[in-house]
């Protein structure tokens, strides 16, 4: 299909190739009938006015010949028009000549045989590489006939010029042709050019971008529908990011409450002996996971939506990692290694915060604390690197664990302490969205390796 | 000590869990439901921090924080489930301190207020710097321009105190955020740039081209003591 489709022009070019052969044939045609015409009359008139030549050169040799014939060849000398016409009186016996010096013999003898039986012809030929209207005119009766012939140098050079200038119309006027179709798709398209950038603004998040109106009647419907779509689409965008809105405001409201109730019962626990006291340590408990669990579900649904430029900024990871690592109580520190060239990122500091703090909470959770922590720089990439010496992840979970709700195998291995299921989906969501990629590979020496990549800021 | 907050707050099971949770971590709560209420009460009685919800029945959250802005010993906290970047924004650039968004544990608040109520105590007695025709006095709590005062809130005049007694090192977001608000370390620097603006609107010629307090990129910021 691909295939096709690039053998395929567009429809502009195919428009335009169409108006080019339409304009190429039709110019063709007024081309030809004008040669046609305007060749067969130049002829004509050169033939005739070379006959009429001809029959008052003949009377005038005629009349000569009557009286008696001395003068004749100082006759045929002044008859003859020109260096390239020559003249020939055929009498019994006798060839006179005069002009150019010519072979009689290349003319062709069904020519002369008519002269010679006294009917006026005319033929166009070409002698020693010169064009000439050849014609024969019986002088007296019988045996004297004069040929005479005249050059159509002048004709043939016109004709040349004019068979120049029609070519050269008709092909301009085929490449006006393509010209014309070029412009007339591309006027004829436009609508559709305009169609096609609204539609990729509307793709491309900006729901605002509307066709605008026009009066053309073609054209109307096809707008109208267009933007009444468009008008539903961001009607349905922004109820769905109401209704976001809605349920992350009216969750976090009652879990306020709950979290706060656990605490001041967690204070108190004391004074709640036996199974109400149980009960409570199970309450509390559950109430911070399920806190952990909606605060990061609404965090992942909120990365669905479109990011905040306003919150980026230079930040340099390195620093960043080191933060987050003295604020954690894990059991062990981890050994780190930051590139002496502090490599910054454009990012949003509380989703690193966050990828930071979920890959070490991980590593934590599933392979008993992480053993190494680099930021490193490779070809305007800056690389975090995050690893355990745990039971490594095997290759058909590594895209896996990535997802939604994916649980390791060793999930629940450390009883209570079970995440909520979202930490390296956020963790994927959050690198994706800063133009970055994170995967999972083997440490060498055993383990995992959680290795994030986010291009590098340019400086400056 | 016993610090008097006042939670205005119009969902009452949360007003009344998070109220218990603050008296177990020892502050005098007064609750209270609307705007008006707030208002009302704090022409009549002395608190020291009040924790605002943004979303209020009648008088909206940002426009009792406005209200509140010109009170210059009151501390205000925005408490709210808005988290979105332009919320929180609008939320500190009507006035706010502070804010810190809900799901949210009375702990976490608590020492929260305690930062931003902690005085800071410096050994330098009585110490005056200067940056251009900018003086600030940090123990006496008084910054001036050529002789006039700045009016700055507590949170600005913190903000330029410690930049101030770096004397032109510069000073990390970090060592900001946890010196001004008591942050151990949290990522949200949006608290700081919108600061860090208002701080500029008051005492630069010029906000958009700063001349006293100097972003250094990336990391923070310092002052130039000779604009």
């Amino acid at each position: 299909m691909t295939d096709r489709r690039r053998l395929q022009l567009s429809l502009r070019w195919r428009l335009a190739a169409a108006f080019g052969l339409g304009s190429f044939l039709l110019s063709s045609v007024l081309a030809i009938a004008t040669w046609n015409l305007s060749s067969g009359y130049l002829l004509r008139q050169r033939e005739q006015s070379a006959v009429r030549q001809a029959e008052v050169n003949a009377r005038v040799i005629d009349e000569e010949m009557r009286r008696g014939g001395e003068g004749l060849d100082k006759l045929l000398t002044g008859l003859t028009t020109g260096p390239d016409s020559t003249i020939l009186l055929y009498r019994p016996g006798e060839l006179r000549s005069s002009g150019r010096q010519i072979d009689p013999s290349v003319l062709p003898p069904r020519l002369l045989e008519l002269a010679r039986d006294g009917i006026p012809a005319r033929q166009r030929l070409v002698v020693d590489g010169i064009p000439v209207v050849a014609v024969t005119l019986p002088v007296t009766a019988g045996d004297v006939y004069y040929v005479e012939l005249s050059p159509t140098l002048q004709l043939d050079r016109t004709f040349r010029f004019l068979s120049a200038v029609l070519i050269a119309g008709t092909v301009v006027s085929g490449l006006l042709g393509v010209a014309l179709g070029a412009w007339a798709g591309r006027r004829a398209l436009r609508p559709l050019t305009e169609l096609t950038a609204v539609a990729h603004r509307i793709a491309g998040g900006d729901l605002r971008s509307r066709l605008p109106e026009r009066a053309d009647p073609d054209l109307a419907p096809l707008a109208r529908t267009f933007n009444a779509t468009a008008d539903q689409l961001e009607q349905r965008a922004l109820r769905d990011a109401r209704f976001a809105s809605d349920v992350s405001h009216e969750l976090r409201s009652p879990l306020t409450t709950m979290m706060n109730a656990a605490a001041v019962l967690r204070r108190r626990r004391e004074e709640i002996p036996g199974t109400a006291g149980r009960a409570t340590d199970l309450l509390t408990s559950e109430v911070d996971r399920f806190a952990r669990m909606v605060v990061d579900l609404l965090e992942i649904s909120r990365s669905d939506q479109q990011v905040d430029d306003r919150s980026l900024e230079p930040v340099d990871l390195g620093g960043l990692v080191r933060h987050v690592l003295a604020t954690r109580s894990d059991a062990a520190a981890p050994e780190v290694e930051v590139d002496p060239c502090a490599p910054l990122v454009i990012a949003d500091r509380r989703r690193l915060d966050r990828v930071v703090n979920n890959l070490l909470d991980n590593a934590e959770r599933h392979a008993g604390g992480p053993v190494r922590v680099a930021v490193l720089r490779s070809d305007h990439q800056v690389r975090l690197e995050i690893d355990d010496r745990g039971p490594g992840v095997p290759a058909e979970l590594r895209e896996q664990i990535f997802e939604r709700f994916a649980r390791g195998t060793q999930a629940g291995s450390r009883g209570t302490d079970s995440g909520s299921g979202l930490g390296l989906a956020l963790v994927a969501e959050h690198v994706r969205r800063h133009g970055g990629r994170a995967w999972v590979q083997d440490r060498p020496g055993g383990g995992a390796r959680f290795v994030v990549e986010i291009p590098e800021a340019t400086t400056r | 000590m016993d610090y008097r907050v006042l939670l205005v707050e119009d969902d009452e099971r949360i007003r009344q869990a998070l109220g218990l949770a603050l008296g177990d971590e020892g502050f005098d709560v007064v609750e209270s439901a609307s705007g008006e209420e707030a208002l009302h009460r704090l022409d009549t009685d002395v608190f020291d921090v009040v924790l605002l919800d943004l979303t209020l029945p009648g008088l909206d959250g940002l426009v009792v924080c406005k209200a509140l802005r010109s009170r210059a010993d009151l501390r205000i906290i925005i408490v709210t489930a808005r988290t979105d970047t332009a919320d929180v924004i609008a939320g500190l650039e009507a006035g706010a301190d502070d804010y810190v968004t809900k799901p949210l544990v009375a702990s976490e608040l608590a020492a929260r207020i305690r930062a931003l109520l902690r005085r800071r105590r410096t050994d330098l007695q009585h110490a005056v710097y200067r940056m251009g025709d900018i003086e600030i006095r940090p123990d006496e709590g008084i910054a001036r321009r050529a002789g006039a005062d700045l009016r700055l809130t507590k949170t600005e005049f913190r903000l330029l105190a410690e930049l101030a007694t770096a004397e032109g090192r510069i000073v990390t977001r970090e060592q900001l955020l946890r010196r001004v608000w008591g942050y151990d370390y949290y990522g949200d620097t949006r608290l700081l740039d919108v600061h860090i603006r208002r701080l500029r609107c008051k005492i630069e010629r010029d906000p958009d081209a700063p001349e006293v307090v100097i972003t250094v990129r990336g990391t923070g910021y310092r002052v130039d003591r000779s604009p």
